[in-house]
């Protein structure tokens, strides 16, 4: 990289070290527990993977401009300094050993929100070029086409068409004044299409109004996973602009976890204004109809189930207690893991881990603690609630030989619907 | 680098994906597949023709996982695998046998 793609990437870090992060740096006690904490320490024991240090690259310009010591040791250039070999070497930590799950921050004992820091220290790298080249493309296809995949509407209209006649019902689509408008991920259009087709059947059931729209139907959003705020604010705009032209009362995210919480919390703060709707994702929907008895079920699933909780839901949204009492509307054998719900261990392909080939394999070792959880308490079949997390231990349970199938909830819900 | 097929040229991207997917041929695969040393059998091509069925319906150029599933609908779990799809196609199902039929570089999501 050039000298001028270091100087962006430098400036870009100091400009992501607020109150908070300094507060953090200066109070680590150098404990390690966040490595305990840490998928990718945890399955290697590779002190490298240990979250602090991943953030090496913010605290040298932390501490060579933010404190004092620093300052004195740099009056006689004595400050480690960022250079373009340091970014080189910090990017697998950071992009590639790091799904931003947000443990070690949930465990660290004096409260430093290390995710918080891996969010903005991509800042830094992102601006430097310093970045997986899967994200690169992905980003860019996100912006210029409107899907990570590349994905158009012409194909969620192929799905579209299969779910009306499939089911008989109608998808609603760039509906005026309704309850919800319905956001997607590429990867529920095209490899969980019966996503779909079960909020088709469970909104007619519960007669919920709601729509897609032509305009924005992905709410994905690479900006977050790359690290760039200025990519991250164009793609929520869009969402914001799509649901103020329909005039809905609420959001639904994906199910995929990154895109809720991109929606749910940085969202305003990315677009810099409060939105005149409310964010939701499917399984708070859900949960809603059903404490409000507008859900009917008959018949229980009897096999042994158990639950991946997505970090981005459980550890990070606090929606936890949801997808239990959905469990408990159709599922008579439901087991949880030993560490679930805010605890949970993360399925290893989050924060932007499963499009970085360079992560494949890391990706599948670090499946190992979810393929332990689940050879624990040995489920015939598991759910979970986003397509990331779901096509993960898809692969991870095939890799490992394990004849487990994996479900969405929501489809599952959809499936003991009671007949109108 | 554009390949030859039948004596006809067909250009590419720089990662040897074809520039236009309505210019494909048979010919196209079988020429790629000789440049990787790789022989194509009624297996190999149940997958290309499976791969062009798909893209000619859902308009994208499946990834793996994408590609390992809808294999599995329509084809029967045993070769819905990718064990079985890695053993066809070694430098991945989805990018060597999306490049044979003439689709465009598989893309993932984030």
């Amino acid at each position: 990289m050039s000298e001028l793609s270091l100087q962006r990437g430098i400036a870009a870090l100091r400009a992501e070290i607020d109150a908070p992060v300094a507060a953090f740096f200066s109070s680590c006690v150098h404990c390690g527990l966040c490595a305990e904490a840490c998928l990718f320490y945890q399955e290697t024991r590779d002190p490298q993977y240990t979250p602090i240090k991943k953030l090496e690259p913010l605290r040298r310009v932390w501490q060579a401009e933010f404190t004092l010591f620093g300052r004195l040791k740099g009056l006689f250039g004595l400050n480690k300094k960022v250079t373009d070999e340091l970014l080189a070497e910090w990017e697998p930590l950071l992009y590639d050993s790091c799904t931003m799950c947000a443990r070690c921050s949930l465990v660290c004992p004096v409260g430093n929100d290390i995710q918080y820091m891996i969010r903005k220290t991509r800042e830094g790298m992102a601006a430097s070029g310093h970045v997986p080249e899967g994200l690169i493309t992905a980003a860019g296809r996100a912006v210029r086409t409107g899907s990570p995949m590349g994905l158009q509407w012409k194909t969620l209209q192929v799905q579209i068409d299969h779910v009306q006649s499939s089911s008989g019902l109608t998808v609603p689509i760039d509906q005026e004044g309704v309850d919800y408008l319905v956001m997607l991920s590429s990867m529920e259009v095209i490899n969980f299409p019966e996503y779909l087709e079960a909020i088709t059947k469970i909104f007619d059931h519960a007669g919920v109004t709601w729509t897609l729209s032509t305009d924005c139907f992905e709410a994905t959003n690479a900006g977050i996973q790359i690290g760039n705020k200025d990519i991250g604010r164009v793609l929520v705009q869009r969402i914001y602009d799509a649901a103020v032209k329909l005039k809905v009362k609420n959001v639904i995210s994906p199910e995929c976890g990154h895109a809720y919480t991109a929606v749910r919390w940085e969202g305003p703060n990315l677009i810099g204004k409060p939105y005149p709707f409310r964010v939701f994702h499917i399984i708070e929907v859900l949960d809603e109809l059903r404490a409000s008895g507008r859900i009917k079920t008959e018949g229980k699933e009897d096999d042994r189930l158990s639950m991946h909780d997505p970090c981005n839901l459980g550890r990070k949204s606090g929606v936890i207690q949801q997808q239990r009492n959905l469990m408990d509307l159709v599922a008579d054998n439901f087991v949880d893991l030993k560490e679930h719900g805010r605890y949970q261990w993360c399925c290893g392909a989050g924060g932007g881990v499963s499009s970085n080939e360079r992560a494949a394999e890391l990706k599948m070792t670090a499946f190992k603690r979810k393929k332990a959880q689940i050879e624990e308490v040995a489920p015939e079949r598991m759910v979970t609630m986003c397509a990331t997390c779901r096509t993960q231990l898809e692969e991870g349970l095939e890799e490992f030989n394990m004849d487990i199938p994996v479900v969405g909830l929501t489809e599952m819900i959809a499936e003991h619907l009671v007949e109108k | 680098m554009p390949i030859v097929v039948d004596g006809k040229t067909f250009e590419t991207d720089e990662e040897g994906y074809l520039a236009n997917i309505n210019d494909w041929v048979p010919g196209v695969a079988s020429v790629m597949a000789k440049e990787d040393d790789l022989e194509l059998t009624e297996e190999h091509w149940d997958i290309i023709n499976f791969l062009r069925e798909y893209y000619e319906e859902y308009q994208i150029a499946p990834a793996v996982r994408v590609l390992t599933k809808a294999v599995g609908k329509k084809l029967g779990k045993d070769k819905g695998n990718s064990k079985y799809l890695y053993g066809l196609f070694p430098y991945g199902p989805a990018k060597q046998a999306c490049r044979y039929a003439g689709l465009p570089k598989p893309t993932g999501c984030v």
